[in-house]
């Protein structure tokens, strides 16, 4: 198993999972969970040159979150 | 035989229910509101088994847990039990994402039938789906349909109608709470997943993350931005404004001239007629709006429906975080500098409901266009080769006042938590003309619905007001815009109120202007020309003749083509949206332009200095936004609240002009110390008013009220 980090330190082209959030009773992770950001789920940063937001691609589509608010999201690497 | 009367139609935002639900209805839609809320929810009828069926298209949503409005009034539907069929719209491109709320709905009720939509952009993409494994997996009927397309919709009927036999009796569940955890439905949905889609090929998103990489840059994202925000307002401004003299004379044929002159024949008494002309100068004034709405409307679908409105939310998202709004709000904010009533109705896509109030507030600040005529006019009288430099100030003072209404409102009235932003980004899509033109006409149908009934309403009272008048001590009508009409008493009466913001008692016509500003903010400058051409002793002889012919319906309707023709060649041959020609142009071409004779720029430049005659400007950018946009508020948040917005912008209005005025000219302390009393008294209001709301709501939510009697 490997290190958990936040979605803000993932690099460009690595594959990850999603672990968890820091904190599980928030809305904003209880949002996420409902539109499929669940442990386990393969996600990746999107080919697409902006830093704040970020795009990341999940279960097929892509979504834009916040820098500060995507470092609530734990994945580890895959 | 089962037997259905009521469906729903449920599904995730953007899966292409709405589009479905007006393939199967037709134009036989109403608009209804739920109590309590006003998001919409939306009704029509369309023949199954051989009768009409109510259908009612609920708010697009994820699942089914109460944390949001849309989701609230989605549950609260399904758990009345009131619906004997839900059908279940999926997007094919992504269905892991639609599931989840196909798995909440399972659990509340038995009567699902699910619509997989969208299979040909999925082929597209080299999505395969195995139909039969899915309603396998599901244990629901899956019935395949392209929504946009009459032929399918017709098939899938056919299908529906079938399957509908084969639905087991009706149950319906009470929400069983968590009993499945989110990861592991999700890990159930992926394994359905796995089993019925198969990729051909890689899905296409190259092209998409090319062109995000450039339109969402740090620093190009705001100039394309900008640009496409130019094309946006030549569109809809540019374009609408052509059919707005259209509209606005063939209205006045329909409405004012017929009635009168059919009223004439009769001998009708004259109150008759100022009655009928009072209404018909209502219908007429929301005439005016039609095209402008319209296209604006038009303009936004099409952005929509090309996934750039999410990317405007992203780049967005960057300033706007600062004031406690998600990027998204951003949107219908810019649309109101073209007009503000399609601005509010924008607001309609920001799915919290604290986010859209609080930018409905801050929309009305953003410069519309039909206040450019007042500024283009004193600019004229007043401030000569400073006039641009002015009128940027105004616009820019609007802005200012929007982000400083984002401030207040999110320390007093909505408080709440700040949202975060998820934004999903779709992959780019040519528009589909079809249905864009059809969303365009169905929400401008809207429009002229629910804001038309208050505006026609409010001119009534007003021209009638404007009409009657008193004469040697007897109450006569045909008054209009002279001294003698009960508006025209009015104005003087409320004098006192403006002389902080420098209108003295004898400049009363400056105050019966901002009552006619209430119908539309244009108005001004038709009232300040009448009544200022009245006072003014050299009037007679430069008065543009008015003229005042019989009725005659040809000439009228030649004209009204003309005007269109007209238009359409002054679209083609210049970009100026925003009106800035009107503004640059010498004075005669603009007393031309806007109408107004010499004798007005006299009157204006003795009753203002520069000083009274900014501090005006600032009161008729910021005060009251006209009927039309208080009815489009009223629409979207109900009466209380747009009550309090139409008071709160008068009182910033007012506040704002008396300390701009006495700061730079008047120099009155007292005056000064009271505009900040005022600024004072509007955050301690708003404050109060958002902690009794906030306290009331939790009891306003949960039990739906119905009040359908008496």
């Amino acid at each position: 198993m490997s290190k958990k980090i936040n979605l803000t330190e993932a690099v460009k082209g690595m594959s990850y999972r999603i672990a968890g959030f820091i904190n599980q009773e928030s809305d904003y992770s209880e949002k996420l969970s409902k539109m499929g950001f669940v442990a386990g789920t393969p996600i990746e940063l999107a080919p697409v040159k902006i830093f704040d937001p970020l795009v990341f691609q999940i279960r097929g589509s892509r979504i834009a979150l916040r820098r500060k608010e995507a470092k609530e999201i734990l994945v580890e690497g895959v | 035989m089962h037997k259905v009367e009521r469906i729903a139609i449920a599904g995730v935002p953007n899966c292409g229910k709405t589009t479905l639900f007006n393939s199967l209805t037709g134009a036989r839609n109403k608009v209804g509101n739920w109590p309590g809320v006003t998001v919409e929810k939306i009704e029509g009828t369309f023949p199954l088994q051989g009768s009409r069926i109510e259908l009612v298209d609920l708010p697009g949503t994820y699942n089914l847990s109460p944390d949001s409005e849309d989701q609230k009034i989605a549950e609260r539907v399904i758990r009345s039990g009131k619906y004997d069929l839900i059908i279940n719209v999926v997007d094919a491109t992504n269905l892991t994402r639609n599931l989840y709320l196909t798995m909440d709905l399972k659990d509340r009720t038995n009567q699902i039938i699910v619509l997989l939509n969208m299979l040909d952009v999925a082929e597209s993409e080299g999505l395969v789906i195995d139909i039969e494994k899915l309603s396998e997996e599901l244990q629901l009927p899956v019935i395949p349909v392209v929504a946009v397309d009459k032929k399918s919709v017709a098939n899938a009927v056919k299908l529906i109608e079938k399957s509908i036999e084969s639905l087991p009796e009706h149950e319906t569940h009470v929400a069983r709470e968590d009993v499945v955890g989110t990861v592991e439905r999700f890990q159930h949905i992926d394994s359905i997943n796995d089993l019925v889609v198969k990729e051909k090929k890689d899905r296409r998103e190259n092209f998409t993350n090319r062109v995000d990489s450039v339109v969402m840059n740090r620093f190009a994202g705001i100039p394309i931005f900008l640009g496409a925000m130019f094309v946006t307002f030549w569109f809809a401004i540019g374009l609408g404004s052509v059919f707005i003299d259209f509209f606005d004379i063939i209205g006045g044929l329909l409405f004012v001239d017929i009635p009168t002159a059919l009223i004439g024949l009769v001998n009708g008494p004259e109150w008759v007629i100022a009655l009928v002309t009072g209404v018909g100068a209502g219908g007429q004034t929301v005439a005016t709006f039609v095209p402008v709405v319209f296209f604006m409307f038009l303009a936004l679908a099409i952005l929509e429906d090309l996934g750039y409105m999410a990317r405007v939310g992203v780049v967005a998202d960057r300033f706007m975080r600062k004031i406690g709004l998600p990027g998204s709000a951003f949107i219908p904010m810019v649309v109101g500098f073209g007009c503000t009533v399609p601005a509010i109705m924008a607001a309609r896509t920001l799915t919290n409901k604290r986010d859209r109030f609080m930018t409905i507030f801050m929309a009305p600040f953003m410069s519309c266009g039909a206040r450019l005529p007042v500024y283009a006019l004193f600019c004229a009288a007043l401030f000569g080769a400073y006039s641009g430099l002015a009128v940027f100030l105004i616009y820019l003072s609007g802005l200012f006042m929007a982000i400083l209404t984002g401030y207040f409102l999110k320390n007093t009235l909505f408080k709440g938590t700040a949202s975060n932003f998820i934004m999903d980004l779709p992959l780019y899509h040519t528009p589909r003309i079809g249905a864009v033109i059809k969303s365009g006409m169905w929400r401008t149908s809207n429009f002229i619905k629910r804001a038309g009934v208050i505006v026609v309403a409010a001119v009534f009272v007003l021209s009638i007001l404007n009409s009657l008048g008193m004469d040697d001590g007897e109450i006569t009508f045909g008054n209009e815009d002279s001294q003698t009409s009960f508006l025209a008493y009015a104005g003087k009466a409320i004098g006192p109120v403006f002389i902080p913001i420098g209108i003295s008692e004898d400049n009363w016509p400056a105050s019966v202007a901002l009552f006619t500003g209430l119908f539309a903010k244009e108005a001004i400058v038709g009232t300040i020309n009448s009544l200022y051409a009245t006072m003014d002793p050299q009037a007679g002889l430069d008065a543009v003749e008015e003229e005042d012919g019989g009725l005659d319906i040809g000439g009228t309707v030649v004209e009204a083509l003309t005007t269109v023709k007209d238009g359409l060649i002054g679209v083609v041959s210049s970009f100026d949206l925003l009106g800035i020609g009107l503004i640059t142009e010498d004075s005669a071409t603009i007393s031309e332009e806007i109408g107004s004779g010499a004798s007005v720029y006299r009157q204006i430049a003795t009753h203002f200095t520069v000083f009274s005659a900014f501090a005006y400007l600032l009161f008729v950018l910021m005060y009251f936004p006209c009927l039309a946009v208080v009815g489009a508020a009223r629409q979207e948040m109900g009466g209380f609240y747009a009550g309090v917005m139409a008071l709160y912008s008068t009182a910033l209005a007012w506040s704002v002009a008396t300390l701009f005025y006495q700061v730079a000219e008047g120099h009155s302390l007292f005056y000064i110390a009271i505009s900040f009393v005022v600024l004072l008294a509007i955050y301690g209001t708003l404050y109060v008013i958002g902690k009794k709301e906030r306290a009331t709501q939790t009891v306003v939510f949960p039990p739906p009220v119905r009040r359908d009697c008496c």
